[in-house]
């Protein structure tokens, strides 16, 4: 039987901790930063997620006015940074027909890609790469990992809506139209992919020196079988080699990083990173399964990412639209049970309430985090852009004209925070694009539905 | 295509030169009667469909509005193009649901044109050319790759455990991340660093003054033999080589050369993924699969693992083609205990239980969910699937039997407590007419429920869908949901009464009246399978109904016993859901004739699970592959 992917035992990493030749500075990345000025760290783009929409009320601010002074109540534990928070009202999904039927399977599906699959293929994935893997593809050579994908739910649900085929129900990530991309859910993995696999005692085992060598050599014999295969086959296969050699990069730069290490210990100075950087938050792997203690260590995990300069895209897949629970609220209810209220059922309008604000509470503890970690000049959140939100506006209506979404850190300045604009007209493609942009991405092509950029969000 | 072309001549003409050219096309099939059949499919769908839909269905449905993405003017161009599978599925289900043409429409068809409508498009399926589909190289699953590293070198399959789950469709998602590929490398190391890993690296020390690279060959040859599950051509092991040289040059030992050739395998394409023995040159575009695919495709179908000796031995003779043997091997392998993963992987994936182990249950109202107790359920369906495919009984007896197998932990859900104890699993015969086959049990039961209370429906549409293979059209768009309804209205009616108030809807009654008659039938089971009298309501349970044709029942027991009478239809459904199992994708345009074809054998060996599998393994999809568009 399917075993649960719980974590099992607990292990601090002491962070800053003579044992741990990482995490360190960027070394490859960072390039725009000249031999005598102040690096300037690069902007990184999170994405978290949150199926089902919300209750209007409970988490748009009245009025530009009191958006700081007094915040609804979804947003309490944003408080500390509203400051450096931007909302927008009048964002609109992706129009849905012609899969009508397909709310749920549709909402996480298009959040990042802003467009519907492809309606004669829907029993396969055929949809379009997604912003996170737009950005991947720019600046993922950059760092060790090219992207990163968490989610703190399986992604093995089965439905079958309007005939589409069940991964559109739980991937948001897509590096090709044809590929969706897994989302890990396991907080030692994840730790694992960052940093190198670590032993029981937490110590990072050292990479093969042999193994990239090692694959090299097996890429060319995949080369070799390539040759020999249908025009389908190769497809695969393409797949495979393009994974492979993700992996290569990925033990080239801790390899690197190790050396780097080794050097800083030695006393000489390789980092760009400056010394007044705040070190590298430690990682707890929580023991039982609170939902709480889950969801806070993948938000570590991506904070650790960002703030080691590991990747520069992440997406976080909070739940996938087919409903967890939240017993340490005090009741089980799925969450998408509770959402059709018809606004009417007050108990399942406070418990939709009481579900959306724990989801809000677990990005807030991300961002909070990161505003309070030194990066150059500012926090590590002035250089990130952390966006939270939802594939739908009301769940209880299914619909879309005006998604929820909060977008936190200034991008390296490239966005003017502190402020809700009440009256925005746009839709999600042009929001993923601008986000895009002020992350620096040069985006040659819309993101799906997208018309413009949104100049209203820059600084 | 070359049929799109046919169809667009006149009919006249087309009749008279039809037959003389689809049977030069299909000239391989040698098979006059299929070409008449096509003949006629093509005249229904002008003839027939075509004038039906123009009246009926264009209005919406046609260039113009394209409503729930439906164009029949489009698909009527080329009705067997596969595109348009799941625009006639629509048709037909919502047709036949009388959900279209929508009420209010002017123009609705009578019954009779209802019926004349479905029986046309039933022969979309002759439009289709002979086609076994594309073999696509595939991606081990996360089982199967686990499996096969412990039959390989003897190791624990938990191995990988840390790999993401399987997102299955029919089929799977056959992609390779760079995730995967990254812990494929992770588990390649921890598998390298097992003791008995290590024990066979040193056991291969090879006698003074051998020539090291010799040997080394042989070990290579010898493993990728069994790691690519066919032998390995002399470039491949090759590759192995210099991975071996690589290892030399850095001055790892004999041991330690082996070991990296080692990680090499583990990571190659030809071990992650099935790949043909060797490269085809030919001009046709359908070929059958070799006998070392056709080895693999059967071990990793029935036991998700590689082919042990005796397959491989007749995958080197080149006899495992031939259907006899390619049945006998199915036959042998059922016996053995290892195809219980035809349970894990398809029969819990058809049965809906991959999520029994991690739902959420109320905790109070249903303390009983433990562990120990989904474990049993699991457990108990799964030995009830088993028994029925190793014992080769009819597929009817999934729904209409008189035994299962239950420990003390389950026993107290049957109310069998006192004479069940212990934790072990064993068959108990059952008295009780309601209990007895998938109906009546606790695992669906409580799959098919919320965490806190049954649902009618989801259980009627479970019933429809998974045991009896009808198509239920999606419900219309923010429908109210029962908590809609006005509180105090419904404050003191059964869970049977609130939901029949579908029936009221026009809009809802069409498929409602056929599904909540199912979910009330088992409403006698609570959220976890254990009997009741009363609902939550403190109202008493009133299981009577009846199904379309006028079948009444009164009890589960009843109902059970009108459904398992739906034998062709079940047996149907069954076989076509393992058919897209064993070839890993939907069922499309031609597979529906396989299936007519399979269903005739199957039906004269009475419906036996042994029957199925083995025409499956031995049927055209399974043991062919195009390698052309």
């Amino acid at each position: 039987m399917r075993k649960n992917t719980l974590i099992d035992r607990r292990t601090c990493l002491k962070a800053a901790g003579a044992t741990l030749a990482l995490p360190l500075m960027e070394t490859m990345g960072w390039a725009e930063s000249g031999k005598d000025k102040l690096p300037k760290p690069p902007v990184r783009l999170g994405f978290m997620y949150m199926p089902h929409g919300v209750l209007q009320d409970q988490f748009w601010p009245v009025t530009p006015e009191t958006y700081l002074s007094s915040p609804p109540p979804a947003l309490e534990s944003l408080r500390p940074v509203l400051d450096q928070c931007l909302m927008m009202k009048g964002i609109s999904g992706v129009p849905i027909s012609p899969f009508n039927g397909a709310p749920h399977a549709l909402e996480l599906s298009t959040w990042l890609t802003a467009i519907l699959p492809d309606a004669p293929t829907r029993n396969r994935v055929n949809i379009a790469i997604s912003a996170d893997q737009v950005m991947a593809n720019y600046v993922g050579g950059l760092t060790s990992l090219p992207s990163l994908e968490l989610a703190t739910m399986p992604q093995t649900h089965k439905e079958n809506q309007e005939g589409l085929h069940e991964a559109y129900y739980s991937h948001c990530s897509y590096r090709s139209p044809t590929q969706a991309v897994p989302a890990e859910t396991n907080p030692r993995s994840v730790l694992n992919r960052l940093f190198g696999a670590t032993d029981k005692s937490g110590q990072f085992s050292k990479t093969d020196p042999l193994d990239r060598k090692m694959l090299d050599l097996v890429i060319g014999g995949a080369r070799d079988l390539r040759k020999t295969l249908p025009q389908n086959d190769q497809h695969k296969l393409d797949e495979y080699l393009d994974s492979v050699r993700a992996v290569e990069r990925r033990i080239a730069s801790i390899e690197t990083r190790q050396k780097e290490a080794a050097l800083e210990k030695a006393g000489v100075s390789t980092s760009k990173r400056n010394a007044s950087d705040s070190p590298p938050i430690e990682i707890k792997i929580p023991e039982g399964d609170k939902r709480s203690e889950y969801m806070q260590v993948m938000c570590d995990l991506n904070v650790l990412a960002f703030q080691t300069d590991t990747t520069r895209v992440s997406t976080y897949i909070g739940s996938t639209p087919n409903g967890v629970s939240y017993p340490e609220l005090g009741f089980t209810d799925q969450h998408h049970s509770q959402t059709h209220h018809n606004h009417k059922d007050e108990e399942k309008m406070r418990k939709v309430a009481e579900i959306t604000k724990f989801n809000i509470d677990q990005y807030a503890y991300m961002v909070n985090k990161m505003a309070n970690l030194r990066e150059g000049d500012g926090t590590l959140l002035d250089n990130c852009i952390m966006m939270w939100g939802s594939g739908l506006e009301d769940g209880a209506k299914h619909s879309r004209e005006n998604l929820p979404f909060i977008v936190a850190g200034k991008g390296g300045g490239s966005i003017n925070t502190g402020r809700f604009l009440d009256k925005t007209k746009g839709n999600q493609g042009d929001l993923l694009m601008t986000l895009l942009a002020c992350a620096g991405i040069p985006v040659d092509r819309p993101i799906g539905i997208a018309t413009k950029e949104m100049g209203e969000m820059k600084s | 295509m070359t049929k799109l072309r046919i169809f667009r001549i006149s009919p006249f003409v087309a009749a008279l030169v039809l037959l003389g050219a689809i049977s030069s096309l299909f000239a391989q099939d040698d098979d006059p009667e299929f070409a008449a059949l096509q003949v006629d499919a093509q005249k229904s769908f002008k003839d027939g469909v075509g004038p039906f839909a123009k009246k009926y269905c264009f209005q919406c449905h046609g260039n113009k509005k394209k409503k729930s993405g439906l164009n029949f003017e489009v698909a009527l161009k080329n009705p067997g193009n596969p595109v348009y599978r799941k625009h006639w599925q629509q048709a037909v289900a919502s047709v036949k649901a009388f959900d279209m043409p929508p009420d209010d429409e002017d123009a609705i068809p009578t019954d009779e044109e209802r019926e004349q409508f479905l029986e046309w498009i039933a022969k979309i399926k002759f439009l289709s050319p002979k086609d076994p589909g594309p073999y696509v190289i595939r991606r081990l699953t996360k089982v199967e790759y686990g499996n096969t590293l412990q039959d390989l070198f003897g190791i624990d399959s938990k191995v990988a455990e840390d790999l993401p789950d399987e997102v299955f469709g029919q089929g799977y998602l056959n992609n390779l991340s760079s995730l995967q590929s990254e812990q494929f490398l992770q588990i390649a190391n921890a598998v390298l660093e097992q003791p008995q890993m290590q024990k066979m690296f040193e056991s291969e020390k090879p006698a003074k003054g051998a020539d090291l690279r010799k040997e080394a060959r042989k070990f290579a040859g010898a493993l990728a033999r069994k790691s690519y599950r066919r032998p390995p051509s002399d470039a491949e092991v090759e590759v192995l080589l210099k991975v071996f040289d690589l290892a030399r040059e850095n001055q790892l030992d004999y041991a330690g050369a082996l070991k990296l050739m080692t990680k090499a395998v583990l990571v190659s394409p030809q071990f992650l993924f099935i790949t043909p023995a060797k490269e085809v040159v030919t001009d046709k575009k359908i070929v059958p699969l070799d006998d070392w695919q056709l080895a693999s495709r059967l071990s990793y179908l029935i036991w998700a693992t590689i082919p042990d000796a005796e397959l491989a031995g007749l995958a080197e003779s080149g006899k495992l083609h031939e259907p006899e043997i390619l049945k006998a091997q199915a036959k042998r392998m059922i016996a053995d205990p290892r195809s219980r993963a035809l349970f894990d992987g398809f029969g819990a994936q058809w049965l809906g239980l991959n999520e029994l182990e991690t739902k959420t249950f109320d905790a109070k109202k249903f303390p009983q969910m433990t562990h120990e107790m989904r474990s049993a359920m699991y457990d108990e369906a799964r030995l009830f699937f088993e028994s029925i495919m190793r014992d080769d009984k009819s597929v009817v007896r999934f729904v209409d039997s008189d035994y299962t197998f239950l420990n003390g932990t389950l026993a107290t859900l049957y109310g069998m407590e006192k004479t069940i104890t212990g934790p072990e699993m064993r068959k108990v015969s059952l008295n009780d007419p309601n209990r007895g086959g998938i109906l009546g049990m606790p695992a669906i039961l409580a799959t098919t429920s919320f965490p806190n209370r049954t649902s009618p429906v989801i259980r009627g549409v479970w019933v429809m869908e998974q045991v009896l293979g009808e198509e239920i059209p999606p419900a219309p768009a923010n429908i109210p949901e029962l908590e809609k309804q006005d509180e105090i209205v419904v404050a003191n009616m059964t869970m049977r009464q609130r939901i029949e108030l579908h029936v009221t809807n026009p809009t809802c009654a069409n498929c409602h009246k056929v599904l909540d008659p199912i979910g009330f039938g088992l409403e006698n089971f609570d959220a976890i399978g254990r009997w009741r009298d009363e609902d939550d309501s403190g109202g008493a349970i009133d299981a009577a109904g009846e199904l379309p044709g006028g079948k009444k029942f009164t009890s589960p027991g009843e109902l059970k016993a009108i459904i398992a009478d739906r034998k062709t239809e079940m047996a149907r459904n069954l076989t076509e859901k393992l058919l897209a199992y064993a070839i890993c994708r939907q069922l499309e345009g031609y597979d529906e004739i396989v299936v007519d074809h399979l269903m005739e054998t199957i039906e004269k060996n009475d419906y036996r699970m042994q029957t199925v599998i083995t025409e499956i393994v031995t049927s055209y999809p399974f043991t062919q592959r195009r390698i052309k568009n």
